[in-house]
């Protein structure tokens, strides 16, 4: 068949004779009954890979050569000149025997042949490093500010797909304080459902231990009294003179929004909320933290019905990833946050027959290098505070700066093919991406299409279309699908 | 089990495939059919022509001629005389165009019509699509009694033409919460309500109070012009100093009641107290050429006066209106320091804006002055007499505020045909008459026969919009939680932040106490529009002031009354407001006296039953609070009446 039925139309037909013809067999194949591409991309009307998306943050910028991308070793040694270093741990073997991954990461290595690991994903210099700037990029698609608020992309697929399950929220965020820490408000200038309204935005979850109570009654309020006040508040709307107004369409529906909150406040699947309920082996093999534990809530939510999950390692500026000074002993510590959990979730999910309509990711906003701050000829400021042209301590030893040149990802489940390398960085600095770049665009076009949402759904906003990846031009990297 | 899951995905994907087939619309009608339909069809049948009987100017005459189906491209006529070969029935015809459509066209508006032929609302190739009116225009009001409010005047003449009777008067109790709420943003005072319920209510007198209490109004107020505005306390660009607050400034104008005119050229051509509204917010690093200070300056001043939507000419000529992208540079370029080339789509042009006004016919900018002259002309150009568009903008705002609905609708889209020219003109008339004064504008309304009449039960979305009478309004989160506290009359301290030092970068509370000449705050309220957006009030609705905001949702969310059903901060205010309660009386005392307060009428016999029923004969601090949060979860509380 050719690429579209334009080729194939007949053209000395008028239009007595085309609609004679519609009636043919030959017709009907001509035409077809699905929705068709029309140019020459093949996933315009994409079927969905995958029912859930769990994403996995890695908040502060995670250096490649540290984690996904590894390159030349060179050992902590005093006198070493800083810019012959590019990764300070060595490399270890995977469960694919031509990725190599950093050492630290063995429980990754051994569930590599569930994943696709992209090592081009590059991102816009946004000329002066803000975490929470690129965080908004990454996590929108939009560069800020923008003239209206534009959604999560957590967002974008709670408003296209809805929930899941009717009493289960359908984007959750989960590990990220949005008070009281650095930078907050430009955190929470992207955590946000945006001009869909926060119907769609995340319903935040900072601490998963605590998770149970945001779907509980308040504190020290028991169930029994929980449920004699909703009585009593239907016991006045029943007996109120008013009731005629109840038929106004905004008082409608925030009685049935009230009635959705005691619905889920009431149901079965709030125990997925409650990590209690998790047997204490699988807890402790989980738990390396808030992030190890917001991984085995992310599964739990997700077997109950989530749509999108998103699990962070939690942004604080100069904390965990975001390392400015000793990143080498601070990059042993997160890949033991994060090594296990994630590993365990991707098996779990395995093991219960999800991760094949899963999609888990694991991003951050970019990566980092020893020497270069954004990319080559940047004009963003060195925000290394240990700077020092030979490494003479230990806090000298690390990747300190914000590099955009080329970071990891890892895909796994949701359609994606497994065991596959996809793109490269150089081996010597810059570690620029070199094949296959990736953009932000065409990640998220590539996440949206798994989850069966074409990138160039748009929704109008103050008279103008406004799209799920910028300008509606994302294109999804369909070398990454099974 | 594997059966089960099966069934369970294709239950998922056959859910969808309705939400595909609009999810997926790939077809962006404003940006890529309306320009090739300009290009190849609209001269001959668009506008005043209709080549053949055809007209394209709306969807529903498309749809009339029977030249296509939807959804099917392939068995559409439309579709086939663009691709024939045949020249003697191809479109466009052989002496307009030698060649036929590119086929890429065609394969838009093939997509289009299998898309189901998407249309953007209200969107004509019409030629009479409404112009809105530049200058003021006198109305000649219909006749009526001497002493009648010329509101009422108009508007007994609409409803009489479309056959429908004026609304009935609200009683009194309904009166006296929505005035209240609408001029101060609080519940009415006791005295009131017992007049009401008396039927000795004085509503003039009523009007002339809450106008005159400078304070509550001014508090009240805040909440409208800070999403207006951007004002934040907090937010982006804070952090790195890119934007500064105007809170002192706002609230003295509010507070003095500010003639508007003085009003916008304060804010256009500022002083230093108030230059954060026309400095925008700066975020660090790089930005889209159409986010510059420069053009959020050209976006905002355009949205809050004038109504005028830059937002798409910003980046390139508007689709949807008449704006260009050199109109939005023009503006932009009275702003800045230094010269700005247009951008098109993040793509340099080449060509330099020059400083410059939109509506010549009432004067010009002239760009050889410095800054501070260019941004005078501009204030004034705004303001001018002539300028009927600042004055429609300001009075359809204030009416929204006070009705639930923009006479022109949305209220940033003044190009939008109002349902009554006649009640838009003469409410901007009476704006200037006055002197600019907002509060005789609102004085006008709040004291109209249609204010004060029962407010009509809204249909979602029955179209096309014919006025009759007031419509419900949700609460503002600021509301809401002053209106808890007054009813429970427990309030909180200042916040630190709110009463920062002297020198320090925050403190909206100082700048109230500056604006009223207090020397310390004792224990009067602190109004929720004085506090950070804490988790309720963003769950509520307020919003993060990054974009200019003209109107809070007016629907309640599912993850909203989540936080309204177990919420921390939801659950310190009814702990606070049983305990202030709790000693005073009896539960049916406790019972008649929050209904009073909250909702402005006595409980019925069967609402005490209710009540007593869920708190028993006497009181406790649980009971007490669980009955509060009944009753603030009533819509009846919810929603302003």
């Amino acid at each position: 068949m050719s690429d579209s039925w334009y080729n194939e139309a007949q053209p000395h037909e008028t239009r007595r004779r085309f609609l004679q013809k519609l009636g043919q067999a030959g017709a009907a194949t001509m035409l077809g009954a699905a929705p068709r591409a029309m140019g020459s991309s093949k996933i315009e009307h994409p079927a969905p890979t995958a029912d859930s998306c769990i994403l996995l943050w890695m908040a502060g910028g995670m250096a490649a050569a540290e984690t996904f991308d590894p390159k030349a070793y060179l050992p902590y040694e005093v006198g070493t000149p800083v810019e012959k270093i590019i990764s300070t741990f060595p490399k270890i073997d995977t469960a694919v025997d031509n990725i190599k991954i950093s050492e630290g990461l063995e429980n990754i290595a051994g569930v590599m042949d569930r994943a696709s690991l992209i090592r081009s994903h590059i991102q816009q210099d946004l000329g002066s490093i803000l975490h929470s700037r690129h965080q908004y990029h990454w996590h929108t698609g939009y560069v800020p500010p923008q003239t209206v608020a534009a959604p999560h992309i957590g967002a974008w697929i709670s408003k296209v797909l809805g929930p899941r399950n009717d009493v289960m929220p359908a984007f959750i965020n989960i590990g990220q304080r949005l008070e009281g820490i650095g930078e907050s408000e430009e955190l929470k200038a992207f955590t946000t459902g945006g001009f869909f309204g926060s119907e769609f935005g995340p319903m935040n979850l900072p601490y998963p231990e605590q998770a149970s109570h945001a779907v509980q009654p308040p504190e020290g309020m028991s169930a029994d009294r929980f449920a004699k006040r909703y009585n009593a508040l239907q016991e006045l709307l029943k007996n109120s003179p008013k009731s005629e107004q109840l038929s106004d369409y905004h008082q409608e529906s925030m009685l049935r929004s009230l009635d959705n909150a005691h619905r889920l406040l009431g149901s079965r699947q709030r125990e997925a909320f409650d990590l209690g309920k998790e047997k204490k082996e699988v807890f402790d093999d989980y738990n390396t933290g808030r992030f190890g534990q917001g991984c085995l809530l992310a599964r739990r939510l997700v077997e109950n019905g989530a749509r999108f999950v998103e699990v962070t390692t939690e942004y604080v500026p100069f904390l965990h990833w975001d390392t400015h000074e000793n990143g080498h002993s601070t990059y042993k510590r997160m890949k033991q946050e994060i090594d296990r959990p994630i590993a365990r979730l991707i098996k779990d999910l395995e093991e219960r027959g999800l991760l094949e309509r899963t999609l888990v990711i694991v991003a951050s906003e970019f990566s980092r290098d020893m020497m270069i701050e954004g990319v080559p000829g940047s004009t963003a400021k060195d925000q290394s505070r240990a700077k020092t042209d030979i490494i003479k301590e230990m806090k000298h030893y690390g990747l300190h700066r914000h590099f955009t040149g080329g970071s990891s990802v890892l895909m796994f489940g949701g359609g994606m093919k497994k065991g596959q390398l996809y793109g490269s960085t150089a081996d010597e600095r810059p570690c620029l991406a070199n094949t296959n770049p990736v953009t932000i665009e065409d990640l998220h076009a590539t996440i949206f299409t798994a989850m069966g949402i074409s990138p160039k759904t748009e929704f109008s906003i103050e008279n103008r279309p406004f799209y799920a990846t910028r300008d509606g031009k994302g294109k999804a990297v369909m070398d990454l699908f099974a | 089990m594997r059966m089960a899951h099966m069934l369970f995905f294709r239950s998922v994907f056959l859910g969808m495939a309705s939400v595909a087939a609009t999810a997926q619309a790939e077809v962006d009608f404003a940006h890529q059919v309306v320009p090739i339909l300009k290009k190849h069809c609209i001269e001959c049948h668009g506008g005043d022509e209709s080549k053949g009987g055809f007209s394209m100017n709306t969807r529903d005459l498309v749809l009339e001629a029977d030249v296509l189906e939807i959804g099917k491209p392939h068995d559409s006529f439309f579709i086939e005389s663009l691709i024939t070969d045949d020249e003697d029935e191809r479109m466009p015809p052989i002496k307009k165009s030698k060649d036929p459509l590119p086929k890429a066209d065609v394969e838009v508006l093939s997509k289009w019509i299998e898309q189901g032929l998407k249309w953007e609302p209200g969107f004509t190739f019409a030629k009479d699509r409404y112009k809105a009116p530049l200058k003021p225009r006198e109305v000649k009001l219909p006749a009526g009694p001497k002493d009648a409010n010329p509101v009422d005047l108009i508007v007994a003449k609409y409803l009489a033409d479309k056959g429908m009777k004026f609304p009935e008067p609200a009683d009194d109790s309904t009166f006296i919460a929505r005035v209240s709420q609408d001029l101060v943003g609080l519940p009415p005072k006791p005295e009131w309500v017992e007049a009401a319920i008396a039927g000795k209510l004085e509503r003039r007198a009523v009007i002339e109070e809450l106008l005159a209490d400078q304070s509550a109004y001014a508090a009240h107020w805040m909440t409208f012009w800070n999403d207006l505005l951007r004002n934040g306390y907090d937010g982006t660009g804070f952090i790195t100093g890119g934007r500064s607050q105007i809170t002192e400034w706002l609230y003295g104008s509010l507070y003095h009641n500010k003639p508007y005119d003085q009003f916008v050229r304060q804010l256009v051509a500022p002083s230093a107290e108030a230059r954060g509204f026309i400095e925008g917010i700066k975020w660090r690093g790089q930005v889209n050429a159409s986010q510059t200070t420069q053009m959020q300056f050209s976006q905002n001043v355009s949205q809050v006066f004038l109504g005028i939507n830059m937002k798409c000419a910003s980046c390139h000529d508007s689709f949807t209106s008449e704006w260009k992208l050199k109109d939005a540079y023009s503006l932009a370029a009275v702003v800045s320091d230094s010269e700005l080339e247009l951008t098109r789509c993040d793509k340099p042009t080449g060509v330099k804006a020059a400083a410059a006004w939109i509506f010549p016919e009432l004067g010009e900018i002239d760009a050889s002055m410095p800054r501070d002259q260019r941004l005078k002309q501009l204030a004034n150009l705004i303001t001018h007499p002539e300028n009927g568009r600042t004055q429609r903008t300001i009075v359809n705002r204030l009416w929204m505020q006070m009705m639930g609905r923009g006479i022109a609708h949305p209220v940033d889209a003044m190009d939008t045909e109002p349902w009554s020219e006649d009640l838009l003109d003469q409410l901007a008339n009476e704006l200037v008459a006055s002197g600019y004064d907002i509060k005789e504008v609102l004085r006008l309304i709040a004291t109209s026969r249609i204010y004060q009449a029962r407010s009509e039960v809204l249909d979602e979305a029955v179209q096309p919009y014919v006025f009759r009478g007031p419509v419900r309004k949700r609460m503002t989160a600021e509301q809401f939680i002053d209106s808890v506290r007054t009813v429970t009359g427990v309030w909180p301290k200042p916040d630190k932040q709110a009463l920062a030092q002297k020198g320090k970068k925050y403190g909206q509370i100082n700048a109230m106490m500056k604006v009223e000449g207090l020397k310390s705050w004792g224990d009067r309220p602190v109004r929720a529009a004085f506090t950070k957006r804490d988790a309720l009030q963003a769950a509520m609705g307020r919003p993060n002031r990054e974009q200019v905001v003209t109107a809070r949702p007016s629907v309640l969310t599912t993850l909203e009354a989540i936080n309204l059903a177990n919420g921390p901060e939801v659950a310190k205010l009814m702990e606070e407001g049983a305990k202030g309660l709790i000693d005073k009386a009896s539960s049916q005392n406790i019972v008649e006296q929050t209904f009073l307060a909250a909702l402005s009428r006595s409980p019925s016999q069967s609402e005490i039953r209710a009540a007593i029923a869920l708190m028993g004969q006497q009181p406790n601090q649980n009971g007490v609070e669980d009955f509060l949060w009944s009753i603030f979860m009533l819509p009846e509380f919810l929603y302003i009446n």
